[in-house]
């Protein structure tokens, strides 16, 4: 019963997230990015101010780590095709030079930080495997068209 | 003259086999060194990875796309990426079924009722999997996981099965001895 009490603000905090903050990001990349922004480097915890004021630090930091998780799994069960789409949807939404932005994405591997912690191994090394892949796609397409 | 030669054959097959389990498992090694350095977590790294997973793994959906794209160094890039990834879940297969039957075994030794069938047969399919297992490392070097799909999901299927077997086997003991600790 106590159980079921405290998951119900987590999930109301949740559908607060998706529907406020999330779905105006355009695709499942950019909201895996945005979601492990949110989390301190130093703590592991996570934090939205506009969240924590709505419900309270605790069952907001439970949203954002739930819902972070879930992105993570989403995003790595896209195909190749797909999460070069989405790569490329991100790209265009970070307004940066394409080659700069790329050859940054080659050489830092940024996007290693969206790794929540606690998934499994084999689908994290799935996950940075393939966005190795898509960025190699993206820079093929790239020097294709010039 | 015909046994000398079936002999030399067999030799050479032994040595290209010994050759391709030597690179596979420096591959897995290197690959798992690569991750220590950097993933958040390792504690749960024995868990099981989601059947669907699995199937992306060494399916040839995403092979027939980067063939579409027409660059061999693309392709190059791509077999040698996903084998990595296939040979890290044929590791991670192994070390889980190793704990599942670690942890069964500490239980039969405090058990007082063993079935003699059960645990014949639960060792058998323990054998077959660390079998196929031996079997897909060298495979995936050999053939590249797009060609391993069925075996592949058969592997975690019977993995996901003996592991639901013997946390039933766990909680059905544990249940009678919480009733023979009621009744005495």
């Amino acid at each position: 019963m106590s159980v079921a009490v405290r998951l119900v603000p987590v999930q109301e905090a949740y559908e607060d997230l998706l529907n406020r903050t999330l779905s105006r990001i355009s695709c499942d990349l950019g909201r895996l990015i945005y979601l492990a922004s949110t989390r301190d480097y130093n703590t592991g915890n996570y934090y939205h101010e506009g969240l924590a004021g709505r419900f309270s630090l605790d069952v907001a930091r439970k949203a954002l780590e739930i819902a972070h998780r879930k992105a993570f799994y989403r995003v790595s069960a896209l195909s190749l095709e797909d999460l070069a789409s989405n790569l490329e949807a991100y790209l265009r939404s970070s307004r940066e030079n394409p080659q700069v932005f790329l050859r940054a994405w080659q050489k830092l591997e940024p996007y290693r930080v969206a790794i929540p912690t606690e998934v499994n191994l084999t689908v994290a090394q799935l996950f940075t495997s393939n966005l190795r892949l898509a960025l190699a796609i993206l820079r093929f397409r790239q020097k294709l068209s010039h | 003259m015909i046994g000398t030669s079936s002999a030399l054959i067999g030799a050479v097959v032994l040595l290209v086999l010994i050759l391709l389990w030597i690179r596979a498992d420096s591959a897995s090694r290197h690959g798992a060194c690569v991750l220590d350095e950097w993933l958040p977590d390792q504690s749960d790294a024995a868990d099981l990875c989601p059947p669907e997973f699995v199937s992306q793994i060494f399916s040839g959906q995403d092979l027939a796309f980067i063939s579409r794209l027409q660059s061999p160094d693309l392709k190059r890039h791509f077999l040698r990426e996903r084998s990595a990834v296939a040979l890290l879940w044929v590791e991670q297969t192994k070390e889980a079924i190793r704990r599942i039957m670690s942890r069964h075994l500490e239980a039969s030794r405090l058990s007082a009722d063993i079935e003699f069938a059960t645990e014949a047969r639960i060792f058998l399919q323990y054998a077959q999997l660390r079998s196929i297992c031996s079997l897909l490392f060298l495979l995936i070097e050999l053939a590249g996981p797009q060609r391993l799909h069925g075996m592949a999901l058969y592997t975690d299927g019977l993995t996901q099965r003996i592991g639901n077997v013997l946390r039933e086997l766990e909680s059905g003991s544990r249940t009678r001895e919480m009733d023979g600790a009621r009744s005495s």
